[in-house]
Parts: structure tokens; sequence; C-alpha cells
């Protein structure tokens, strides 16, 4: 066990020349459901990668097999230059679930130490990540009190605090701003973009699509397929549109029609 | 007060019933299950034909003796009796081959030849104070006929008569005198309690680990916790740890309490050792967490837990031997309890607190919930590592 998270943090640390994350041809078949089918994807180190898709589309497949918890059927995925699941990887990912999976009955604080603890955080330094991270989401004047007590804004924001207190190189954040109310919105996408700049990857899912104009890379995600991938800018000008919406009818539709043909 | 408003909600209930199966069959099945076992368990003890070990009198003279006592001894249905050697008594009762044994003197026909009053000795196992009871009840009845049966054939030989009994020398309208019974565990103060009172911390270590652990594993799903979890470096092995001691750990304090209560406030008599009663209860603990996390899988939510009750518990509290022996139950049935952790667990708390067994007497019972604890940590391990689909 030793040896392999030795080996582990080696290559994590030597993975420069590679793209952070790579799938290729990922299929992943639930019972009769073929979630994702034959999806190809890389994720530079830095970036904000948008999904977008409707609801049932793979988001969140997507997500669970980036952060090991989903095998794929067939194809790859590799994670910081390794395939997944593979322990090693875990402790540089952070995972946001679209649940805002918290322990009720604890504070904030005991949510933020339990998480940090299971990502082998300890003592002085444990507690000064703990008190930063509740300083950045704004919620250290509440820090001792039960979550159960929360509102929906500040259980979203204790939720993100705990995937990103053990500064993952990789955060995944599935749906991060549902129920957030547009001025925390704004914050949440403030402090992605200061996470870019230190170095943190993000791959966050989305159904606001002014969120997605703010992501580096979009993949629009259909019939476990990616339809389109690329800048916002140069998904606007493919579908010959200044709205992004208008822009994503327009990728839905002509996948659709693929899907007819094929 | 609006009659639509109710009716679209009772419609909406019933269809969410109607919905979940496995609701309506654990609502209908189990009790169905449960008030059957209980039927036979109460109608079937039967079997529960008390035992009583002879030493008979084996002096000269002691054919006619044993002859009338075989003659008074009840029908085999109702007790069974058996022979055995003076120096076996201890030994049988230990194995629990009988459960009392009552002794002649050898030389039995002489004394009452001699006119003297032969002492009759009754010893009992004992662990279990109804059979204890009822033996000394059945056997102070034995002896009182006997009794009987001696002094009317003195009365018969004064009016000349030669009876098949030997010549009893005493005016007297009694002839035996029985003993004070012997008792090898227990005494005659243990009452029902005395053999009831360990099996609580067997049943209540087991019991609320269980609900706990179960409803604790269904909340990390439901809120999503697990998956953050299982993201983490954190391992499924450490996973089912953590559960494993943190409830392990409660499960120790609440012995302890059931222990203090039992012994300081329903004053229940007791010796033996208590590491062993807290190694029965660590072992029965791991057992019930890990049983909890298998089948909180198969539950959506905590009331479907609540259902789990009964299959898990009310089984157990019938067929382990807290209120009817297992030696008691319909032969077909014991199978079953020995299948059950608790059945062992009992054995073994009764053991040490009654008997003050020591860890080579209740191996085999740690033994079998060791198996059992196994058994269910594997089934744990799987169900964990069935949430990375």
């Amino acid at each position: 066990m030793a040896e392999s998270s030795q080996t582990g943090s080696h290559s994590l640390a030597t993975g420069a020349g590679e793209p952070l994350v790579v799938c290729e041809g990922v299929v992943k078949v639930f019972g009769k459901l073929r979630v994702l089918d034959g999806l190809n994807l890389t994720i530079g180190t830095g970036e904000t990668f948008g999904l977008v898709g409707p609801n049932g589309s793979g988001k969140t497949t997507l997500m669970r097999m980036l952060a090991g918890l989903v095998r794929p059927t067939a194809g790859g995925v590799r994670v910081l230059g390794r395939c997944l699941p593979d322990p090693a990887v875990a402790a540089s990912i952070g995972y946001m679930t679209q649940l805002s999976a918290l322990y009720l009955d604890l504070t904030a604080r005991e949510n933020l130490r339990f998480f940090c603890s299971i990502y082998g955080l300890r003592g002085q330094e444990r507690e000064r990540r703990i008190n930063e991270i509740l300083e950045r989401v704004e919620l250290s004047a509440n820090a001792d009190r039960v979550v159960a007590t929360f509102s929906g804004g500040m259980r979203q924001r204790l939720s993100l605090a705990c995937a990103l207190v053990h500064r993952p190189r990789l955060a995944l954040l599935d749906e991060p701003t549902v129920g957030v109310d547009p001025e925390l919105r704004r914050a949440f996408w403030d402090y992605f973009a200061q996470l870019n700049g230190e170095g943190t990857t993000i791959v966050v899912s989305t159904h606001h699509l002014d969120e997605a104009a703010r992501c580096s890379r979009l993949g629009l995600l259909r019939f476990g397929k990616l339809l389109a991938c690329g800048t916002p800018q140069e998904l606007l000008a493919g579908a010959g549109t200044s709205d992004m919406e208008t822009a994503f009818l327009y990728y839905a539709a002509r996948g659709r029609q693929e899907e007819v043909t094929a | 007060m609006s009659g639509t408003r109710i009716l679209a909600l009772t419609t909406r209930i019933m269809r969410q019933i109607v919905r979940d199966r496995r609701t309506l069959a654990l609502v209908f099945l189990v009790p169905l299950l449960v008030m059957s076992v209980l039927y036979v368990v109460l109608t079937g003890s039967s079997g529960a034909v008390p035992r009583l070990a002879l030493v008979r009198p084996t002096g000269t003279g002691s054919e006619a003796l044993n002859l009338l006592i075989d003659r008074l001894l009840p029908p085999a249905s109702r007790l069974k009796t058996m022979t055995i050697a003076a120096d076996e008594v201890e030994s049988v009762l230990n194995k629990g081959e009988a459960d009392a044994a009552l002794i002649f003197p050898t030389d039995l026909a002489a004394q009452l030849a001699h006119g003297e009053h032969p002492r009759l000795q009754l010893v009992l196992e004992g662990s279990d104070p109804t059979v204890a009871a009822a033996m000394r009840e059945s056997v102070t009845a034995l002896v009182r006929q006997l009794d009987v049966a001696l002094v009317q054939a003195q009365s018969q030989r004064g009016q000349g008569q030669q009876g098949p009994v030997p010549a009893v020398n005493v005016p007297a309208t009694s002839v035996l005198t029985l003993a004070t019974p012997r008792y090898l565990h227990g005494g005659p103060d243990y009452t029902f309690n005395d053999a009831l009172a360990p099996v609580f911390i067997g049943v209540f270590s087991f019991f609320f680990v269980f609900l706990l652990t179960s409803v604790a594993f269904l909340r990390e799903r439901s809120q999503g916790t697990i998956e953050r979890v299982l993201a983490s470096p954190l391992r499924r092995g450490e996973l089912v740890m953590g559960y494993v001691c943190g409830f392990t750990l409660f499960a120790l304090v609440q012995a302890v309490v059931v222990l203090l209560f039992v012994i300081f406030v329903l004053r229940v008599h007791y010796q033996g050792n208590l590491g062993l009663v807290f190694l029965v209860a660590i072992l029965l603990t791991v057992s019930g967490v890990n049983l909890g996390i298998f089948l909180s899988t198969f539950a959506q939510n905590e009331f479907q837990i609540i259902q789990f009750i009964p299959l898990v518990f009310g089984l157990q509290v019938l067929l382990s031997g807290i209120f009817w022996p297992v030696a008691q139950l319909p032969a077909w049935l014991q199978p079953v309890s020995y299948l059950l952790p608790l059945t062992y667990a009992n054995e073994a708390l009764r053991d040490v607190m009654l008997k003050g067994s020591d860890f080579a007497q209740i191996a085999p019972q740690l033994a079998a919930l060791l198996v059992f604890m196994l058994l269910m940590i594997g089934l744990s391990a799987v169900t964990v590592r069935r949430q990375v689909a």
C-alpha cells in the first residue's frame, strides 16, 4: 500500500507533459442504459472545464468516474497520468456532489475536520486550512453552528469548502450553484477563477448558460457523447450565433440528426 | 379541514405503500413468521422433559427397592431418568446430560432394616431456575410417594403379610429424609431474572449497535456523504473499521452500564470473569455493526430499517434460548437456533456469569461467535465494495 502511493506521487509529479484528465473511448453501461457512449475528452491543468447538457445526459456519471466512484465499462480514464480508479490519485481530487453531502448533525467546523482528516491532514495545518477556507466561503461566523440549522446557500458554501479544504489539484464540482442566489453565484465563480490562477483545475457542471460563458472550455454532453467541445467563443462561432442558448440548441439538433442517420 | 386535501394525502400514502414491495412483504409476512415461531415455541415445549439422574442403592436387598422406585417414577413423557454411578454426578450435570441427580444411600436396604432414617440427597444443576424449581418439586413428590410406600409396606408386614419390600423396623409415619438440595450452580434464591440478566448484555450490544449502524450507514447514502467519503483516499476497509470501532466503543460502554445496573440495581447474582463478558460483547458488537452495514443497503429509508427488526431481532429473541432453553425447542427448530449468534452469546454469558466458566469452557461458543463475526465482515466488505459500480 505504501509502495503504490509512493510510485503514485512520483508519477503525479512527472505528469506535467500530459493533460490532467484524459478520457479515451469511455463507455459506461448501467443495465440496458448506455450512459456514456464512446466519450473522448482532455482537460488541461489550470482550466475550468464546463460540462453542459440536459438532465440524464451523463454529466454526473462522468463526474463520478473522474472521482473514481464508477468504473468505465470500456475505454480508459487517466487522471494525473494514472488510470482510474486509483487510490493514489484520490488525495489530489476534491469532489462536490450534487446533494450538499454534509453531516447535518455536526457543525460546519466538525464537517471540515472530518473531511480534512480522511484526506490525511491533521494538527495545526488542518486548523489553519479550515479557518482559511471558512474565511473564503464567508462562514467563519457560523463555523460552530450545527449544519441542520444552515440555509440552502450556507450548506452549498460549506459543501464547496469541504471539497476544496485539502487543496486538490482537480476539483470536480457537480452543479455547485444549484439553489444559490445570483450574488453568491458570482462570488463562487470569482473564487473558481482565483483557484485556476493557483493551478487548480476545475471540472464543473451547470445548467446556467451565463456560467458556461465563464468557463475556459466547454463540453456539450448528450447521448453519452461530447457533441461539441471548445472555448465559449469557438462554440458560438461554430453555431454562427452570439447567443449561448441558441448555440446549444443548434448543437443538440445536429447531434440528434447524427443519431438518426446513424 | 379539507376533505379533498386529506383524501389526496391518503391516496398518495397508499400509493407509496403499494409501490414499496419490500414494505408490503415485510409488513404482512414477518408478523406471520414471528407468530408461527412463537406458537411453535409456546406449544411445542412438550420436548421440555426434565431429566433426572439416579444414583441407585446397590447394597444387598436393593433389587426390590429399585423395583419400587421404578414403579413410582412418573412416565418417561414427564420425567426422563437414567442411572449413573455416584462419582458421575458432577460430570453428568455439568455436561447438561441431566438437570438433577437424586442420590440414594448405597446401603438403603440395610439402613431401613436397621430402622435408621436414610438420607437422600438431591443435586440440582441450577443454572436455569425454572428447571431447578420444577425438578425440586417433582423429586420431593417422588420421595414422598416412596416414603408412603415404605411405611405402608412396614404396616402390611406388621399385619403378617409378606410384602415385596424388605423389613422396616421403625414404627414411624416417615422413614426417609430428603436432605436440603445441593445446587451445583446458582441456588434456591436464584430467580428467573438471574438467568435472564446475563443475556441482556448480549441482546443489547447486538441489537442497538445493529440498529444504529444501519441507520447511520443509510444516512451516509441518502445524504450523499458516502460518495465524498469513497472519493477520498479512505479505503473501504478503513470505512468498515471506522464504523466497527466507533460502535464497539459505544457498545462496550453500554455493556458496562447494563452490567452495573444488573449487579447493583437488579441485585442479580453473578460470578465469573468480567473480561470474558466483554469479549463476548465485542464479538457480538462487531457482528452487529457489519450486519447493519450489510442490511442497510437493502433499505431506502429509516422505516425500512425498522422493518428488519422483527427479522433480525424477533427471531433471535425467540430462538436463542433467552426465555426457553434451546433444548426445549422442537427438534426441527433447534438447528435454526444454532445458526443465530445470540444463541452462542447467551450460552457463553450464562456460563460465565452463573457458573463462573473460564475461557476454555466457553471456547466453543466464542469460536462460533468469531465465525459469525468474520462472515458478517465479509458480507459488509462486499457491500461497501459494491458502492463502486
